[in-house]
C-alpha cells in the first residue's frame, strides 16, 4: 500500500469520531488519546534500554496534583494540568539519578517498587487523597464556545492536541542529539564514555521527558472522567502500556501508536468480560514476544518498503 | 503478645521462604523474573481444592499430587517458552508476565472470580509461651521444614543439585564440564514450580482460593529475593525471616497498608545501596 493511504487512514481515525456524534465513540476514542501518551512515555524509556513501570505513578502525581489544585485552591485547570506535569517531571528529575544508576531487571524493580510507594500514599493519606475511594465530583474544565463545541467533543479535540505534543517530543528526541547518543549509549556505552558524553544526564533528561507526558496525560484523565483513584495509575495500567508497546513494536514511534488504537478500544468492548480481556491479553503478548518481536508496525513497514522496490 | 508476634512471624516467614526459592532458583540459573511465579501458587491452591474437597484423597496425598501436578505445569511452560529466552532477561520477563495472566484467566473462566474456602482438615489451637498457635498454620509449618529440609539435601547433596549450583555460579564453564544446560533448566523450573506448588496447596485450607490469590505471595517472594540477593539460596532463607518478622511486627503496631509501604522504601534503599542483595553475590 502506498503511504498516503497510511496519512488517509490516521485521518480518517480522528475525524470519524467527530462526525459519528456518538458518545460512546468519542469516549473511546478520547481514551487513546490520553494513553498514547503514555505508552510513548513508556517507549521513551524503552529506547534508554530500560523498562520503566514507573509511569503510572507519574500519571498518577499528575492526576492528583492537577485535581487537587483544583478542588482546593481553585487554580484554572490549564495551569493545574501543567503543574501537574511539571510535579511528575521534578519527581523524576529527583529519582532519575538515582534509579538511573541501575541496569536491566532491577531498573525494573526498583521502578515497580517506586510505583507501589506512591500508589500505597494515594490509598493511605483519605486527605487530602481520598484513600481507596479516590477523588469525586472533579469539575470539568470550563473553556470558550461551550455551546458550539460538546464537552465530548472538546475533551477529544485536547486529548489530540496531547498526543501530537507527546509525538513532536518523540520525534525531536529521536532526531535530536539526544536521542542519538542513547541510541549510542544502548550501543556501546564504554564507547561513548569514552567520547565524552555524560551518558547518566542525557537519561535523566529523558526519562524527565517522559514523566512529564505521563503527568500531563494524568491531568487530562482526571478532568476528562471527572473521578480518579489509586486503582487507576496500579500495576494494571504498566501491563496495559507494555501490551500496547509490544503489540504495536517498541522499535520506532509509531508502534505505540498503534498499539494503543488497537487495544484501548479492546480494553473497553471487554471491561465487562475480565476473564476474556485477561486471555486476550495474554495470549497477545505471548504471539507478539514469541514470534513477532518488532510488532505490527515491522509489517506495515514491510508492506511499505516492498512497494516502494515496486515487488508488491 | 510479644511471644505471639514472634511466632505470627516465623510461621508467615516458612511460606515466603519456600516461594521465594523457587523464585530465586529461576532468576539464578535462567536469568529469568518469573512473574508468574505466584499462579504455580494458585494452581496448586485450586488443584488440592479438586483433589481434597471433590475427589476426597486424603490431605498429604493431596498435597503432594498437587505439586507434582505444579511441577509438570512448570517444566511444560518452560520447554515450551521459557527455554528460548534464557539469559533475555526483559523479553523473559514479559513472557513471563503473559503467562501469568493466561494462568489467572484460565482460572477464572473454570472457577469464576469468587474465593471459595477448602474444608479445614485440621482445627483448634495450641498454647507455646503464651502464645495461640492454630493446628492448621503449625501443619503448614511443619510441612514447610520439611520442604526446606529436602530442598537444602537435594541442593548440597545430590549430582543434579551440584550442577544447578554450578550453572547458577558460571553456566559457560560448568558447560564445559559436561553439565547439559537444557536438564538443568527443566529441573530448576520443576523444582520451583513443585516448592511453589507445595505452598499453594498447604496454604490453600488456611486462607481462601481464588485466581487472584498469587498475586500477594509473589510480591512478597520478590520483596524477599531483593533483600536476600536475587539468585542467593542463603539469602531467600535471610530475607524470609527477615521480612516474616518485620511484617508481623508492622502488621500487629501500625496498618498493613504501612507495612507495605515500609516493605517496598525497604527494597528500594537495597535495590540502589546494595543492588546484589545481603548475601548476593556481586552482579
Amino acid at each position: 500500500m502506498p503511504r498516503y493511504i497510511w496519512w488517509l487512514v490516521g485521518a480518517a481515525l480522528i475525524v470519524a469520531p467527530l462526525l459519528s456524534g456518538n458518545r460512546y465513540f468519542l469516549y473511546i476514542a478520547t481514551m487513546v488519546t490520553i494513553l498514547i501518551p503514555m505508552a510513548l512515555s513508556i517507549n521513551l524509556t524503552l529506547r534508554l534500554g530500560q523498562l520503566s513501570l514507573a509511569q503510572p505513578a507519574f500519571m498518577g502525581i499528575g492526576a492528583y496534583t492537577s485535581a487537587l489544585l483544583v478542588m482546593n485552591l481553585g487554580v484554572p485547570s490549564g495551569f493545574a494540568i501543567l503543574a501537574g506535569g511539571l510535579l511528575a517531571t521534578l519527581a523524576a528529575v529527583v529519582v532519575g539519578p538515582i534509579f538511573l544508576r541501575v541496569k536491566g531487571v532491577y531498573f525494573v524493580l526498583l521502578t515497580y517498587s517506586f510505583a507501589q510507594i506512591v500508589n500505597l500514599n494515594f490509598q493511605y493519606w483519605t486527605t487530602p487523597f481520598g484513600g481507596n475511594n479516590g477523588l469525586f465530583g472533579i469539575p470539568p474544565i470550563s473553556y470558550p464556545g461551550g455551546d458550539l463545541i460538546s464537552k465530548n467533543t472538546f475533551y477529544f479535540l485536547l486529548g489530540l492536541i496531547l498526543t501530537a505534543i507527546s509525538l513532536y517530543i518523540m520525534r525531536r528526541f529521536e532526531k535530536s542529539d539526544s536521542g542519538m547518543i542513547c541510541d549510542a549509549l544502548n550501543e556501546d556505552e564504554m564507547l561513548c564514555l569514552a567520547l565524552g558524553s555524560n551518558a547518566l544526564s542525557w537519561r535523566i533528561a529523558a526519562f524527565a521527558c517522559s514523566a512529564l507526558m505521563a503527568g500531563i496525560s494524568g491531568g487530562v484523565y482526571a478532568f476528562f472522567i471527572g473521578f480518579i483513584s489509586p486503582d487507576s495509575f496500579g500495576f494494571q495500567l504498566s501491563v496495559d502500556l507494555i501490551v500496547m508497546n509490544v503489540v504495536g513494536g517498541v522499535s520506532s514511534t509509531f508502534g505505540p501508536v498503534l498499539g494503543s488504537v488497537i487495544i484501548v478500544p479492546l480494553l473497553e468492548l471487554l471491561r465487562d468480560a475480565r476473564q476474556y480481556q485477561l486471555l486476550v491479553y495474554g495470549l497477545c503478548l505471548l504471539f507478539f514476544m514469541l514470534f513477532c518481536r518488532k510488532g505490527l508496525v515491522s509489517l506495515v513497514w514491510r508492506g511499505l518498503r516492498r512497494n516502494s522496490f515496486g515487488n508488491a | 503478645m510479644i511471644s505471639q508476634i514472634l511466632v505470627n512471624g516465623v510461621l508467615v516467614s516458612l511460606t515466603y521462604i519456600i516461594m521465594a526459592l523457587g523464585f530465586t532458583l529461576i532468576f539464578g540459573i535462567m536469568r529469568i523474573v518469573n512473574f508468574a511465579h505466584g499462579e504455580f501458587y494458585m494452581f496448586g491452591a485450586f488443584a488440592l481444592m479438586i483433589l481434597f474437597d471433590q475427589v476426597g484423597l486424603p490431605f498429604f496425598a493431596a498435597v503432594l499430587i498437587s505439586g507434582v501436578l505444579t511441577a509438570a505445569l512448570g517444566m511444560l511452560c518452560e520447554r515450551l517458552l521459557f527455554r528460548r529466552l534464557v539469559g533475555e532477561e526483559l523479553p523473559g520477563m514479559i513472557t513471563a508476565l503473559a503467562l501469568s495472566i493466561i494462568l489467572q484467566s484460565v482460572a477464572l473462566l473454570m472457577f469464576g472470580p469468587a474465593d471459595q474456602s477448602v474444608a479445614r482438615p485440621y482445627v483448634g489451637t495450641w498454647p507455646i509461651f503464651g502464645a495461640v498457635v492454630p493446628w492448621d498454620r503449625t501443619v503448614v509449618a511443619i510441612g514447610a521444614v520439611l520442604i526446606l529440609t529436602a530442598f537444602y539435601l537435594f541442593m548440597k547433596f545430590s549430582r543434579l543439585g551440584l550442577a544447578m549450583r554450578a550453572v547458577a555460579l558460571d553456566p559457560e564453564v560448568s558447560g564445559l564440564m559436561g553439565v547439559e544446560p537444557g536438564l538443568i533448566y527443566s529441573t530448576a523450573f520443576g523444582l520451583a514450580s513443585l516448592l511453589a506448588g507445595l505452598a499453594g496447596a498447604l496454604m490453600a485450607p488456611v486462607y481462601t482460593v481464588g485466581p487472584a490469590m498469587g498475586a500477594l505471595p509473589m510480591l512478597k517472594a520478590f520483596v524477599v529475593v531483593i533483600l536476600g540477593g536475587l539468585g542467593s539460596i542463603p539469602g531467600a532463607v535471610l530475607g524470609g525471616v527477615i521480612l516474616g518478622l518485620t511484617d508481623s511486627v508492622l502488621a500487629t503496631m501500625l496498618d498493613s497498608t504501612v507495612a507495605s509501604i515500609a516493605s517496598f522504601v525497604v527494597v528500594l534503599g537495597v535495590i540502589v545501596a546494595r543492588p546484589t542483595g545481603l548475601l548476593g553475590r556481586s552482579i
